[in-house]
């Protein structure tokens, strides 16, 4: 897949169209403004002088034609600029999320959902943002280009005096507000501090009301706030005296044309009105030669987002695809063989069509597993089998048509409650949401970012409504009751055994109420099966009693 | 949901008023010195007039005066430009670190009742994102403003100097301009909150999908997903042109009031010069001052929206913050750490109660773990003993109470940091001993990379529910009341954990009067009282070994629970 200089150019290409027609309109524009200021000086010199009042009336007519030019060489041009933009963000946002939730996985290793969210939109955004610096960067190359022939037109000195002056004087600026920017950039960081101190502070305000800590952190917030008013503060005087300084070297800068060129007008080698398009021209000049520094840094952004865009992209797949014809009918036989996965450590055992069975693991062991069974890793040695078929030669998106793996911290989806349910129900909602002891939660509530907007206890059984009304041909289940109470959670054990009937379930836990439902229990103890039966018969043994009933 | 208040337009100046009047000599010397900074710098165009009158006359020498007469001006602009600015965003930096002190001080006393019934989620977006809108306006449009209208008014007022003729020719321009900004703000303003509602929607689903990959994988709901941030961005993206091709027609208008306008100067310059009114030199600085006034004009113009939109910010901060200060701390008598609940009715909604006829009767230093399914009012219970709602009927008599809920939060900051918002005070001796005590110290002081030093929370080291919530029964320890309750306190951490947990809470009520919502039977059985509640109302009360014996709905409960062993 391809590097962050290939995403670049890819975001370019696909909108070619677009940024030829705005950088050559966005030329028209600067080339436009250019010559403002030199009709100024054209018609002060030609008729507001002379008292020519038809060369009046004519000088005003061409810079009423320039500025329909320039103005919608602008309006249409920089339209164009921004829709490449926000077309080419819009794809690469899209191939992002395309990438991050393929079957395959493997983009979200080492990323949390924060930063790929960040990719997807302000990386994105900058990637494509790439366009509209381009149109900007070619069109000030073509304002500096018009200028200069205009400028050494007036007067080869004067003219060379502002070309050659003008990109020291930035550079000079640039150099005395380096530094500045640089211990601005770090003051503004820390005066951003007192904002997300705050934020904090209130997303945290009833565990803080809770055990009476409001005054303590009213005085803490109050000791943070003017810490970043002091960093503020310095940040802002740090600019204030940048915008001083580049103010006056651009002053200077205009007092020594107009000096050269008062000279020249002087001795008679240039009109009056050249003089005064000469100092316009000068002050223009600064426009796009900033564009310019602007563009750079830009582009600069552009490519390490550009980067960051590709890693994601190319993320290694943490499964290959399989070639195995997908099952058909499935009778839900899983057959664990010698399987060896970081702590599992050679794990065999065998689950019979229609079987629920309870497996009792310590939190790493349990994970693997998980991982293994939906096929989100392969297993280092052995394997997992579906009726016969190992998991590893089949697709990751086929294995999970017949398995499905609900893991413990499942993920609602914003919406209302019955849509999450209802979008994977292969049988009846209600059904599901009974057996899950959901359906006193309240029906047709919206969720809020991933179900927050429900206690722990109602998210967990609304998941598990979810996961059962997919019915699968396999189910896998992973502690999930943890946060319901026990009366409930008594309910839900009934409910499960009923619902799942002659269907392979596999229940991940260490409730007592659900293991005492299953079939059989497999109590793994490092990375092995330890022993075998059933509840009661598990019960006897120490280790499964400190596990489960402890 | 009842949202938080607003501040009217008149409040909120009123507030704002009262926050910038000891900073009074702070405001008139910026803007004084900003005035004079302007002021300055219109000194250059009359100066190239001159130098244009010198050429005229053929005066070379006087060029050179004229020219360092340009350096100075250009020097002490500089100096007076940043100057002002300096002293502009001391003033507006001060007043908004005062704003947001008020605000988080009002917000972090709202009475828990009235958060519940707001649902934090006001209060959060408006410490974010209103207090970010409002900084943004104040770091970068303020001082923006301020120069730009400075610089509007004192040009008008040269132009003015020069002829006034020319002003009124400048002024040509301006009812073009007041025209287009309210033509503008009028669409833009509504086109900007759909944008911002736009942004949020494509934001929250990336976060659903992208967040819950592993859950879309598992249920093989790749595609649906993708389309559905693939339609919240085109729409996004279309929202964003309509913006931009507003934008666009704006600058377009303004296009033609800067050419009326400069047509205009000209025009006046040619009159007053052919009628002897004026030099050559003072038209060539009336147009030039004229064309200096487009971007000022452009700044002003464009801010517009930035101020209006950090207006509605700014409300909604003086909203909160303009709520009465919190008094002192109620001295009451401490109590003997009892706990009485008499006949407690409570109904959220009116005529829907929740709990009917609870009596409660809590002696110092018991443990009581209440029992019961989800909707038996154990919550509400809890709630009202904890003093988060005033009972609708009966009487709560408790004080010194701290709660702890299932609801984890790590403040950002070190981890003694965090610890000691319960106990400003403690020692490092202290918060050894709280967290040994709910079993942290060792994850604490061996797997943190700086012990107490760590930065934990947000932007920090992250820390798993399990370990958060040992943080938070340790703050109980810190915060030392004599009564506890604990909310599900357990309940968010897997299997493993909640015995961790279950440990800690025990560890953490010793000594105190602790009533235990609990949904692991373990935790019941080792309480000094069981209360079983079902419907609202308590229908059993005993130890463990009494409830067990009586072969009611708790025995049952507990069969069901401890399998054979019991059986």
């Amino acid at each position: 897949m391809a590097g962050g200089r290939d995403v670049l150019w890819g975001a370019v290409r696909g909108q070619r169209g677009d940024v030829t027609i705005a950088a050559a309109l966005a030329s028209g524009h600067q080339i436009g403004e250019t010559f403002v200021p030199v009709l100024i000086g054209i018609a002060i010199d030609a008729a507001v002088g002379p008292g020519d009042g038809r060369a009046l009336l004519l000088w005003l007519g061409v810079l009423a034609i320039v500025y329909v030019g320039l103005s919608w060489s602008f309006r249409i041009g920089a339209y164009r600029g921004e829709r490449a933009g926000a077309r080419a963000a819009h794809e690469v946002r899209t191939a992002i999320v395309a990438r991050v939730l393929d079957p395959r996985g493997g983009a979200e290793r080492g990323r949390l959902p924060g930063a790929l969210a960040s990719i997807a939109t302000e990386d994105a955004r900058r990637v494509g943002a790439v366009n509209v610096a381009l149109m900007a960067g070619i069109a000030a190359v073509v304002a500096l280009v018009a200028s200069a022939v205009v400028l050494l037109g007036i007067s080869v000195p004067l003219g060379l005096l502002v070309l050659l002056g003008a990109p020291p004087l930035l550079w000079a600026g640039h150099l005395l507000s380096k530094p500045l920017e640089r211990r601005s950039r770090a003051e503004q960081e820390r005066g951003a501090h007192a904002s997300a101190v705050a934020a904090d502070l209130v997303g945290g305000l009833r565990v803080l009301k809770g055990i009476g800590a409001e005054r303590a952190a009213v005085e803490r917030y109050r000791a943070t706030s003017a810490r970043s008013l002091e960093a503020t503060l310095r940040a802002a005087r740090a600019e204030a005296w940048q915008n001083g300084t580049v103010l006056a070297l651009t002053g200077i800068f205009i007092a020594i044309v107009a000096l050269v060129g008062g000279r020249l007008a002087a001795a008679g080698d240039i009109g009056l009105g050249e003089l005064v398009s000469a100092v316009g021209l000068a002050l223009l000049l600064l426009g796009p030669l900033s564009t310019l520094s602007w563009v750079n840094t830009e582009l600069a952004q552009g490519r390490a987002s550009a980067a960051r865009v590709a890693e994601v992209l190319a993320a290694p797949e943490a499964v290959p695809s399989g070639a195995a014809e997908p099952l058909v009918a499935v009778d839900g036989r899983v057959r664990l063989r010698d399987v060896a996965c970081g702590s599992l450590a050679g794990v065999s055992f065998e689950v019979e069509p229609g079987e629920l069975l309870g497996v009792v693991a310590d939190p790493a062991d349990a994970w693997n597993l998980l991982r293994c069974l939906g096929r989100e890793v392969d297993p280092d040695a052995g394997a997992v089998e579906l009726d016969g078929v190992p998991l590893a030669t089949l697709a990751p998106g086929a294995v999970r048509r017949s398995i499905l793996v609900a893991p413990h911290d499942a993920d609602l989806f914003a919406g209302g409650l019955e849509d999450n349910v209802a979008a994977v129900a292969r049988i009846d909602v209600g059904k599901a949401m009974a057996a899950a002891g959901a359906d006193e939660v309240l029906r047709g509530t919206v969720l809020g970012e991933r179900g927050r907007t429900l206690s722990g206890g109602q998210r967990q059984r609304v998941a598990l409504a979810r996961a059962l009304a997919a019915d699968a041909d396999v189910l896998v289940l992973h502690d999930p009751t943890t946060a319901v109470d026990a009366v409930t959670e008594a309910r839900i054990a009934e409910g499960l055994r009923a619902i799942r009937a002659g269907r392979t379930t596999i229940v991940v836990t260490a409730s007592p109420a659900l293991l005492a439902v299953a079939d059989r229990v497999v109590l793994l103890a490092e990375g092995r099966v330890a022993d075998t039966g059933t509840h009661a018969e598990l019960a006897g043994r120490a280790d499964y009693r400190t596990a489960v009933l402890a | 949901m009842t949202l938080l208040p607003t501040a009217s337009g008149a409040r909120t100046r009123a507030v704002l008023g009262e926050l910038v009047r000891p900073h009074r000599g702070l405001a008139v010397a910026g803007f004084g010195v900003l005035t004079a900074a302007t002021a300055t710098g219109l000194l250059t165009a009359p100066l190239v007039g001159r130098i244009v009158d010198a050429v005229a006359q053929r005066d070379p020498d006087v060029i050179t005066w004229i020219v360092a007469g340009l350096i100075a001006v250009a020097v002490v602009q500089g100096v007076t430009t940043a100057a002002g600015l300096s002293l502009v965003s001391r003033l507006g930096e001060t007043v908004l670190a005062r704003l947001r002190e008020r605000f988080v001080e009002r917000a972090l006393h709202l009475p828990l009742d009235e958060l519940e019934r707001a649902g934090s989620g006001d209060l959060v977006a408006r410490v974010t994102g209103d207090v970010s809108l409002v900084a943004e306006a104040v770091r970068r449009a303020l001082p923006e403003l301020v120069r730009s209208s400075l610089a509007i008014v004192l040009t008008l007022g040269a132009l003015a100097v020069l002829d006034w003729r020319f002003l009124l020719a400048a002024l040509c321009a301006a009812p073009v301009q007041a025209y287009t900004a309210r033509w503008y703000v009028r669409r833009a303003v509504p086109l900007y909150a759909e944008q911002r509602v736009a942004n949020g929607a494509q934001q929250q689903q990336l976060l659903d999908g992208i967040g819950g990959a592993a859950t879309v994988r598992a249920f093989r709901l790749e595609d649906e997903h993708t389309g559905l941030v693939a339609r919240k961005s085109r729409a996004l993206v279309e929202l964003t042109m309509r913006t931009i091709h507003l934008v666009l027609r704006f600058y377009c208008r303004l296009h033609v009031a800067e050419y009326t306008g400069l047509a205009a100067v000209l025009v006046a310059g040619f009159v007053l010069v052919d009628g002897g009114h004026a030099s050559i030199g003072t038209a060539t600085a009336a147009a030039l001052y004229f064309h200096n006034l487009f971007a000022p004009m452009n700044t002003v113009l464009v801010l517009i929206d930035d101020a209006q939109a950090a207006g509605a910010g700014l409300a909604r901060l003086v909203g909160v913050a303009d709520r009465p200060a919190p008094g002192a701390p109620a001295e009451t008598a401490p109590g003997d750490g009892s706990v009485t609940v008499e006949a407690v009715e409570h109904e959220y909604v009116p005529g829907r109660p929740v709990l009917h006829g609870i009596d409660l009767r809590v002696r110092p230093g018991e443990r009581v773990a209440l029992v019961g399914a989800s909707g038996a009012g154990k919550t509400t219970l809890a709630k009202l003993v904890a003093g988060v709602h005033a009972p609708t009927g009966g009487t709560v008599r408790a004080d010194d109470v701290a709660l702890v809920t299932q609801e984890v939060h790590v403040f950002a900051g070190t981890l003694a940091e965090d610890l000691r918002l319960a106990a400003p005070d403690a020692s490092a001796e202290r918060l050894r001993d709280a967290l040994a005590r709910v079993g942290a110290l060792e994850w604490a002081e061996e797997e943190l990379p700086d012990g107490f030093g760590t930065v934990v929370g947000e932007g920090g080291h992250r820390l798993t529910s399990a370990r958060s919530q040992q943080l938070a029964l340790a703050r109980l320890i810190l915060a030392d009341p004599r009564v506890a309750v604990l909310d599900e306190a357990t309940a968010e951490a897997g299997s493993a954990g909640a015995k961790v947990l279950e440990r800690a809470a025990e560890r953490a009520v010793e000594g105190r009067t602790a009533l235990v919502v609990a949904h692991r039977l373990t935790q019941a059985a080792s309480a000094d009282r069981v209360v079983v509640m079902d419907g609202g109302r308590v229908v059993e009360s005993g130890t463990h070994d009494e409830l067990r014996a009586a072969g009611g709905a708790y025995a049952a409960l507990w069969s069901a629970w401890s399998g054979s062993r019991d059986a």
